[in-house]
């Protein structure tokens, strides 16, 4: 052990008794036989990483932003004047946002939509996560309706006006599923993971997903879709089977609200 | 107010800031400053420590609260000596401010910027728990507000046939009286309900925070200004109230991503 007054070998300086590594440089003081801790500070330039995770990071910020930037939009306008034609607006804008998005970040995330040969056990996993899905949700919102909850629906509005029903799956059923698949598991969850680990990016992807549809009665339910869609992409490296499901979904639901 | 900084074994910078702008700095006892000319990041107090290192001490407007003091040594930011004493994370030694490794393990102490990147991040935590009881106290509130607007609805559907279609179309939706009666007396409820599930995922969040911060301050900000449109939808006018309140937090929730950011990249 070095004396009071004594200096470290590797950078000079004094040093108090007792101390076994140089508080100014990290160089082992005491003769053990463990590796020195690296001798100089120890971090990378903080400046370039920053960056790429600070654009990464606006890149969410900015899908998320406007998706729901257009939410309050048309929200207002349809307080206003309710009608059908606006929940097609919506689409399209949604729809624009997020394909230009994707665009802008398409080399990154092409492996997404690769088509690729599916083994039959990976197959039965996606399956059963389903079918997990659909009763845990189908429970929740079964749950809801009869503690008296009122729950509004597009449906019905669309229905009221006399849409036919392929556009009605259309509008509620197959392109929500497909942009918001391409927004969340898409641009938003890649996003993440060059941030974070793929955990919480999976988390904070489901969180933002729940929380942009709005109403709180459906951040439970929505935070499941997020976790299952999200855990599927994960898995698959692939958006079709979260796309797939998320459609299918919508299309229970439509089928159910349809009878009215 | 009273900074202290220990620059090294030898030199203690103290400043002091007085009533009516009166500003003193001693080096190791020894007055280097006394006046009081405003102080600025752009017009910092310059001196000189004992070993001719030069000293800049330098008020950052702080966004709330207190100015910020810095001293900067050679440029360098230093650690300032506070209350309690400085451990290290990983071994719980003791250490001086100007450590930059542990004496007794070795590992790297943060720097004077990791502190202040850290108090960033404990004010954006904070600012999660003040939502937590914002949105406590707004559902009890509204519950009550909402109930005896419901009461009063009630009031007026009485006696009436709940079968009966009320005559009145509301947001272009025709109900019957019984639908509607089941609406109105959900209402408070639902309000309750809601600002209780929004609170607790504050709770959680602010909980989440303390083990890993970037994720969870992000999350608490998203659903805060998920929560600010949605009620900007079902009434405009909620938007600007409280929007110097509202804006503070949101500041605070983004300095903290930054900031929880910037100390992640830092331990790369």
């Amino acid at each position: 052990m070095p004396e009071p007054g004594e200096q470290c070998p590797a950078c000079g300086r004094r040093v108090r008794s007792g101390t076994q590594f140089c508080p100014g440089c990290g160089h082992t003081l005491v003769a053990t036989s463990g590796p020195d801790p690296s001798p100089v500070a120890a971090r990378t330039p903080q400046g370039k990483r920053f960056a790429q995770h600070w654009e990464e990071l606006k890149r969410v910020f900015w899908v998320f932003g406007l998706l729901l930037a257009s939410s309050f939009v048309f929200g207002i306008a349809s307080r206003a004047a309710r009608m059908p034609w606006m929940d097609v607006a919506e689409a399209a804008v949604d729809a624009i946002i997020v394909l230009v998005a994707l665009a802008l970040r398409f080399r990154k995330l092409a492996f997404l939509f690769q088509l690729r040969p599916i083994a039959l056990r990976e197959s039965a996993v996606m399956v059963g996560i389903s079918f997990l899905f659909v009763v845990l949700a189908s429970a929740y919102f079964w749950t809801i309706e009869h503690a008296g909850v009122p729950m509004g629906s597009t449906t019905g509005a669309l229905r009221e006006a006399g849409w036919p029903t392929w556009a009605i799956f259309l509008i509620v059923s197959v392109t929500p599923a497909i942009i918001e698949e391409l927004a969340f598991r898409g641009v938003i969850q890649s996003s993440l993971e060059r941030v974070f680990n793929a955990r919480d990016a999976w988390l904070i992807q489901a969180a933002l997903f729940s929380v942009l549809h709005l109403s709180p009665l459906v951040f439970p339910s929505h935070f499941l879709m997020g976790l299952c869609f999200g855990y599927m992409r994960r898995r698959s490296r692939s958006i079709y089977p979260g796309m797939l499901l998320h459609g299918c979904w919508n299309a229970l639901v439509v089928l159910e609200e349809l009878p009215g | 107010m009273d900074k202290t900084w220990e620059v090294d074994d030898a030199n203690t910078v103290k400043a002091h800031f007085g009533g009516l702008g009166k500003k003193v700095v001693t080096v190791n006892g020894n007055e280097v400053h006394n006046s009081r000319k405003t102080v600025s990041a752009k017009r910092p107090i310059v001196f000189s420590l004992p070993d001719g290192r030069g000293g800049a001490i330098a008020l950052r407007p702080s966004f709330m609260g207190a100015p910020s003091v810095d001293l900067r040594v050679d440029g360098h930011l230093m650690v300032e000596t506070g209350k309690a004493p400085i451990k290290c994370a990983a071994c719980d030694t003791v250490a001086k401010p100007y450590d930059r490794f542990c004496g007794k393990c070795g590992k790297p102490m943060p720097s004077a910027e990791d502190y202040e990147l850290r108090k960033n991040v404990k004010s954006a935590t904070g600012a999660i728990k003040v939502l937590a009881v914002l949105f406590v106290i707004a559902g009890i509130a509204f519950f009550f507000l909402t109930k005896l607007q419901a009461d009063a609805a009630l009031a007026q559907l009485d006696g009436m046939d709940a079968a009966a279609a009320y005559p009145v179309p509301i947001d272009g939706h025709s109900y019957t009286v019984g639908e509607l009666r089941k609406q109105i007396a959900w209402g408070p409820w639902g309000v309750l309900i809601v600002n209780l599930i929004l609170a607790v995922i504050m709770l959680a969040l602010s909980l989440w925070a303390r083990r890993s911060a970037l994720p969870a301050v992000m999350i608490a900000t998203a659903t805060y200004v998920v929560v600010l449109v949605a009620d900007g939808i079902a009434d405009p006018r909620t938007l600007t109230q409280g929007w110097i309140v509202k804006i503070i937090i949101i500041a605070f929730l983004i300095k903290g991503i930054k900031a929880a950011l910037a100390l992640r990249t830092a331990r790369a």
